[in-house]
């Protein structure tokens, strides 16, 4: 028997009141699979999110996370499968300290102390957050009051992570910091969807791609082609990210939009254009 | 003449004993564009709370230095010091319904008669291309919604000193292009615009100057080409293109743009 795959979304439909947000929405996501979900402000991002974290019911259609429909299970409930951080990382926190906090969605699970301990301490360090466990989450900046929300969500060790614009207001080590994070999640078998308009970050670190285009999904494949092509992106308020942009404009073989394959491919034409060139 | 300047500032949050500011010394006049770029933490942020005169004024905590601002009596009678801060749904006033009253808010509480108002208002809509919203709840807007709003709230109040914490953090690419294009616009107009970011990739095609904050003090002032240097690149604040360039190990100076780099390799 095939494996059921950890999210699927199956004829979804959804509106707030009168405002239609999504329409007949289906993907299915696999264990392990690194998907970054596109699209303009006011597409339907943040509502996908919501449904599938169950704070919000479908219209129609069904949200499934593995063998759980959520129309039958609470969002405390789903949050044994399903972890993830909102766009506003102040939305979220509430503890006295950054360890608290962090313990607070493992202790809700019920697990046992040492159990805990582990967790927190995994989530911490992989975030290299262990010099701030005992900060109050309000004395962090904002980008660290991020870090901390996804530390929660790390902690719950669930098999499918949602992250809203998880890079929003981080530098470049930090962005590094969440890329590394989650590869090493994603590594283990944890399905990622991961909404953001941070396409270099999005290129560094996920595989698939999903646009939603005024709630509907207009497109699905391989991130690197879909981020490569300016023409299926622009359609969609979306731009080539730089890296992108730069193998496009120097014409370097394969079209890289990885910043690593970019040096590589770039270091490998200018050997190749020769001595008399003044590159 | 419109412009805000720090001269020998620094300044302490309360209860601690380290500076987020250092002897931060930086003048905007109207009619450019100014950059702060910085790693977290370096006091971006701080500084437009400064500038803004919001620090210490309202969060506390202590200033040394001083701090000088001339604004426009159009802009109001405060001379028009606006700050649309990092994260929107933090800025919305909570008093409104619909998104045309939100941006009303702010031109209201200036006393300005109602047709002055409504003019501004309908400007501002039009300039980040959300008249459409008009009618909405602020609070079924998603992020980047939401984030055009709290700047189309400021702009409202036509502002004679602009400043900005991470404004297009929350916009999608085409968003973020028209939010540049707009400041940029602003400080053609005679503003003064003085915007924290991270968006590096951005700024060589719109910022006159580009600070750069390290630990609360300034690193380095400069054109854009500042983020093309072998420093900055190496503090993860080069634009991309020319950390690929460094990277790859061609040779200095680096090209900031794809199309410097373009230029480069023909």
């Amino acid at each position: 028997m095939a494996l059921s795959p950890t999210l699927r979304l199956d004829r979804v439909s959804f509106a707030y009141g009168m405002v239609p947000a999504l329409a007949d929405v289906s993907f299915a996501l696999g264990p392990g699979e690194r998907t970054a979900l596109l699209g303009r402000n006011g597409a339907g991002k943040s509502t996908v999110v919501k449904l599938v974290t169950g704070l919000l019911r479908p219209a129609t259609g069904a949200v499934w996370v593995g063998d759980w429909n959520t129309r039958a299970h609470r969002p405390e409930a789903l949050a044994r499968r399903v972890g993830s951080v909102f766009q506003h990382a102040d939305q979220q926190l509430f503890a006295r300290t950054l360890q608290d906090e962090v313990r607070f969605g493992p202790r809700a699970l019920g697990l046992a102390p040492a159990e805990i301990d582990r967790r927190v301490a995994r989530a911490l360090a992989v975030l290299e957050l262990e010099s701030h466990a005992g900060e109050h989450p309000y004395d962090l900046p904002p980008a660290f009051r991020k870090l901390a929300t996804l530390a929660c969500a790390l902690a719950l060790e669930p098999t499918l992570l949602v992250l809203d614009e998880p890079t929003s207001g981080l530098d470049r080590a930090l962005r590094a910091r969440v890329a590394r994070a989650l590869l090493e999640r994603a590594a283990t078998g944890v399905a990622l969807l991961v909404i953001t308009h941070d396409l270099a970050f999005a290129a560094e670190t996920l595989e698939r791609g999903l646009v939603l285009d005024r709630g509907r999904l207009a497109q699905s494949g391989p991130l690197a082609d879909l981020l490569a092509s300016r023409e299926r992106l622009e359609p969609l308020g979306l731009a080539p990210p730089p890296v992108a942009v730069l193998s496009a404009a120097l014409d370097l073989p394969g079209r890289p939009v990885r910043e690593a394959d970019a040096v590589r491919a770039l270091a490998r034409a200018a050997r190749v254009a020769g001595g008399g060139r003044s590159i | 003449m419109t412009r805000v300047a720090l001269e020998h500032v620094s300044f302490w949050y309360p209860a601690t004993s380290a500076p987020a500011l250092e002897d931060v010394s930086l003048e905007v006049v109207g009619g450019e564009l100014v950059a702060l770029v910085g790693r977290v933490g370096a006091g971006a942020s701080t500084l437009l709370l400064v500038a803004g005169d919001l620090a210490p004024r309202v969060v506390g905590g202590r200033l040394e230095g001083t701090v000088r601002f001339e604004g426009s009596d159009r802009a109001g009678k405060d001379g028009g010091r606006r700050i649309v801060l990092p994260s929107p749904w933090t800025q919305l006033s909570g008093m409104a319904f619909t998104v045309w009253d939100e941006v009303a808010f702010g031109p209201a509480n200036l006393g300005w008669p109602r047709g002055e108002i409504a003019r501004h208002v309908e400007h501002a809509l039009a300039l980040l291309e959300i008249t459409g919203l008009n009618s909405r709840d602020p609070a079924t807007l998603s992020g980047g919604e939401l984030q055009r709003v709290i700047l189309a709230g400021i702009l409202a109040m036509n502002p004679a000193v602009l400043l900005c914490d991470e404004p297009t953090a929350e916009l999608d690419p085409a968003g973020a292009q028209a939010v540049w294009r707009l400041l940029s616009a602003l400080a053609r107009e005679g503003k003064a615009v003085l915007v924290a970011t991270s968006d590096l990739d951005a700024l060589p095609d719109v910022a006159d100057r580009v600070v750069w904050l390290e630990r609360g003090r300034v690193a380095a002032t400069g054109t854009a080409a500042l983020l093309a240097g072998d420093a900055a690149c190496a503090a993860g604040l080069g634009t991309t293109v020319a950390g690929v360039w460094r990277a790859a190990e061609l040779a200095a100076p680096f090209p900031a743009t794809v199309a410097a780099a373009v230029r480069r390799w023909r």
